[in-house]
C-alpha cells in the first residue's frame, strides 16, 4: 500500500491516554455547545482540531515543529482534496465510496500516459483530469437519472476502478525509470515548494477555497444544498436536480483524479493499491466536519478541517511510535464522537 | 360548471349559466377554462369543466375527496395536460404545457400543501430558489436577495428574518415564505392548496390574513380547502366540485357551512 504519510521515524513519546477527564455530563454538554456552536457550524471541526492539536503537542514535543507541520499538511493534502469532493456529494444527499479507487486509477493513468506512452505533461494531466470528470459524471447520471442509490453506484466504482488501476503496467507500480532512459514526471513541481510553502499545501488551500466559494457564493451551491435538503422542493421550484447531482459527482471525480496526480508527483511513483482507506476517511472527515449524512447543510471548510483532524491522528500515531494499524481505531473513535454530535445525541446537542 | 348545451364562444361569455352563478360580463376574466376533460384510464377525473376566474378575487374551491379539485389544479398549473378543453388568459387562448410555462408565461404560482421548502436553506434562499439574483453572471447577489426578500415579507406582514433557516419556522411562517415567492416574481394568480390544513388552529388566522393581503396587493387567489369555515371567511366566490364537474359557483353572501355541505354531497 502506498502510504502517503511516510514520516521518518521519530522518537516515540510516552503513550499516554488521550481521553480528557469527564466532568458532570450536564455542564460538559453545555460548555461543549458553547464552544462548538450550532449544528453544522464550522466551529465544531475547529474545536475537534484544536483539541487534537493540544493533545498532540502534549503527547509529543516533536509535534509543534515547522518541519512536522509542513509534513503533516503536505501529507494530508491528498485526503483533503478528496474530502472536498466527498463533502459536495454528501451535501447533495449522496455518498461516494469510489474516490480512493478513482484516485489510484487516475494516478496509474497519468503515470502510464506520461512515462509509458511518452505523452506531454499537459496532455497526460488533462486527459487524466478529464477522465475523472467523465467517470464521475457517468456515475452521477446513474444516481440522478437512473435512480440507482449512490451507495451502490459508487460501490461499483470502488471495485471497478481498483481493477482499472491494476490493469496499467500489469498491476506493477509505475515510476519514471519504468522506461530507459528514465522520464521524470513533468508535473513533479507539485511536490516542490513556493516561497517555502509546499506546493501541495497551496493546491489544497486553493481547492478548499474554490469548493467553499462554490457552495457559498454561486447559485449551484444553493442548488446543491437545496437538493440535499429537499430534492422535491428543489425540483418543484425549477432546480434541475439531475444536472446538479451529475455535476457534483463529476466534481468529486475531478478532485479524486487531481489527488491521484498530486500523490504520484509526491511519491515519484504510483502503486495500483495507493490510497486504500481514503474513501472511508473522507466520509469520516465530512461527518467530523459537521455535514449531516442527509446532506443540505454544513461547509466544505468544515469537512477539510475534519480531514486535517484525521491526518493529525495519523501523524500522531507515527510520532508516538504506535503501529500504523492503530490509526483505524482512533479514527473510528473520533468518528463515533462526531456521529453522536451530528445526530444531536447526548454529547453535544 | 358543466353545461354541454351552451357553446360559449370564449371567455367572459355565458359559460357559467347555472344557478347562483354571478359573472360580471363587463369585466374580462383573468383566466378562463372551457370544457376541460381529463381522464386517468377509466376514471373521468375532470369532466367538461368551464370556469372564469376574475382578477383580484379570492376563489374558494371545495369538494369531497375525488371530486376533481386536485386534477383541476394540476391542469391549471401544467402538471397534467387536459385531454380536451381550452384555456384563455386575458381573453387569449393559451396552452399550459408545464409548471414552468404556467409560472413564467402566465404568472400562475402554486403553493403546495407540503409547501415545497428546503428546511436547511434560509428564508431568502428558499424564496429565490432556482431564480437567484446574479452578480457578474455567476455569483449569487446575497445582498439583493436579502433586501428583496425582506421587502416581500414586509408586504405580507410576516415577522420573519430572511436569514433564518426555514426548518425552524412555524407553520404559518412557512406559509408566508411559500406565498412570498408569488410576490417576488410578480405572479398574477396564486393557488393555495390546503394552506390551513397542517397548521395549528391559532395560526389559521395568520394564513387567512395572508390571503387577504395577497388580494389587497392585486393578486388573484385560488384557495382550496376542506375547512369550510376558512373558505367562507375569505372567499369572494366558492366553486363546488362534484364527481369531476363543477356543480355550482356561489357568490359568498351569507352562506353557512351547512349550505356548502349540501352542495358538496
Amino acid at each position: 500500500m502506498g502510504d502517503p504519510r511516510g514520516h521518518p521515524e521519530r522518537g516515540a513519546g510516552p503513550p499516554r491516554p488521550a481521553a480528557p477527564p469527564r466532568p458532570a455530563a450536564q455542564s460538559f454538554s453545555r460548555s461543549a455547545r458553547l464552544v462548538a456552536g450550532p449544528q453544522g457550524s464550522v466551529r465544531r471541526p475547529i474545536a475537534f482540531l484544536v483539541v487534537a492539536v493540544i493533545v498532540s503537542a502534549l503527547v509529543s514535543p516533536a509535534f509543534l515543529t515547522v518541519a512536522n507541520a509542513r509534513a503533516l499538511l503536505a501529507g494530508s493534502s491528498f485526503l483533503v482534496v478528496v474530502t472536498v469532493g466527498e463533502a459536495l456529494v454528501v451535501l447533495v444527499g449522496g455518498i461516494d465510496l469510489g474516490v480512493e479507487s478513482m484516485l489510484a486509477a487516475s494516478g496509474m493513468f497519468v503515470a502510464a500516459l506520461y512515462v509509458l506512452q511518452g505523452m506531454s505533461t499537459a496532455a497526460s494531466v488533462l486527459l487524466c483530469l478529464g477522465s475523472g470528470i467523465v467517470v464521475g459524471a457517468l456515475a452521477g447520471l446513474l444516481v440522478a437519472r437512473a435512480r440507482v442509490p449512490s451507495f451502490i453506484v459508487t460501490l461499483g466504482t470502488y471495485w471497478g476502478f481498483r481493477g482499472v488501476a491494476l490493469l496499467f503496467n500489469s498491476g506493477n507500480y509505475i515510476s519514471p525509470d519504468a522506461v530507459q532512459p528514465a522520464r521524470p514526471f513533468g508535473f513533479s513541481w507539485m511536490a516542490g515548494t513556493v516561497g517555502g510553502v509546499p506546493t501541495l499545501v497551496i493546491l489544497m488551500v486553493l481547492v478548499v477555497a474554490a469548493g467553499q466559494a462554490l457552495v457559498s457564493f454561486t447559485p449551484l451551491g444553493i442548488w446543491i444544498r437545496a437538493t440535499g435538503s429537499s430534492e422535491e422542493a428543489a425540483r418543484a421550484t425549477g432546480v434541475r436536480t439531475v444536472t446538479v447531482k451529475a455535476l457534483v459527482f463529476a466534481l468529486s471525480g475531478l478532485l479524486a483524479a487531481l489527488s491521484g496526480v498530486m500523490i504520484t508527483a509526491w511519491q515519484q511513483s504510483i502503486y495500483p493499491l495507493t490510497g486504500q482507506g481514503y474513501s472511508l476517511q473522507a466520509i469520516a472527515a465530512v461527518i467530523l466536519g459537521g455535514i449531516p449524512f442527509s446532506g443540505g447543510r454544513g461547509s466544505v471548510v468544515g469537512a477539510a478541517l475534519g480531514a486535517l483532524v484525521i491526518g493529525l491522528i495519523n501523524d500522531m500515531i507515527v510520532l508516538v511510535g504506535l503501529p500504523a494499524q492503530y490509526e483505524y481505531i482512533f479514527v473510528a473513535a473520533v468518528l463515533v464522537l462526531a456521529g453522536l454530535q451530528t445526530r444531536g445525541g447526548r454529547f453535544v446537542k | 360548471m358543466s353545461d354541454p348545451g351552451a357553446d360559449p364562444a370564449g371567455p367572459g361569455g355565458t359559460a357559467d349559466t347555472g344557478r347562483s352563478v354571478v359573472v360580471n360580463a363587463d369585466r374580462q376574466p383573468l383566466l378562463s377554462v372551457r370544457h376541460l376533460v381529463k381522464r386517468f384510464g377509466p376514471v373521468l377525473a375532470v369532466n367538461e369543466v368551464s370556469l372564469d376566474v376574475q382578477e383580484r378575487e379570492v376563489l374558494g374551491v371545495i369538494g369531497d375527496n375525488g371530486a376533481g379539485k386536485s386534477t383541476f389544479l394540476a391542469l391549471l398549473t401544467g402538471f397534467h395536460r387536459p385531454d380536451r378543453g381550452t384555456f384563455y388568459y386575458r381573453g387569449r387562448p393559451v396552452v399550459i404545457s408545464s409548471p414552468r410555462s404556467a409560472r413564467n408565461r402566465l404568472g400562475i404560482e402554486m403553493v403546495y400543501q407540503n409547501l415545497e421548502l428546503a428546511p436547511d436553506l434560509t428564508v431568502a434562499e428558499n424564496l429565490f430558489l432556482g431564480q437567484e439574483p446574479r452578480l457578474m453572471g455567476v455569483l449569487v447577489s446575497r445582498r439583493r436577495m436579502a433586501r428583496r426578500a425582506a421587502e416581500a415579507l414586509r408586504q405580507l406582514d410576516a415577522q420573519v428574518s430572511p436569514k433564518s433557516p426555514v426548518g425552524g419556522l412555524s407553520g404559518g411562517e412557512k406559509q408566508a415564505v411559500a406565498i412570498g415567492r408569488a410576490l417576488l416574481f410578480e405572479r398574477d394568480v396564486v393557488i393555495l392548496d390546503e394552506p390551513t390544513a397542517a397548521i395549528s388552529a391559532r395560526k389559521v388566522d395568520e394564513v387567512l390574513q395572508l390571503i387577504r393581503r395577497l388580494k389587497s396587493l392585486g393578486k388573484t387567489v385560488i384557495f382550496v380547502s376542506h375547512r369550510l369555515d376558512d373558505i367562507l371567511t375569505v372567499s369572494d366566490r366558492i366553486v363546488v366540485f362534484f364527481q369531476g364537474t363543477i356543480r355550482t359557483v356561489l357568490q359568498n353572501e351569507g352562506q353557512q357551512v351547512s349550505d356548502l355541505l349540501r352542495e358538496m354531497f
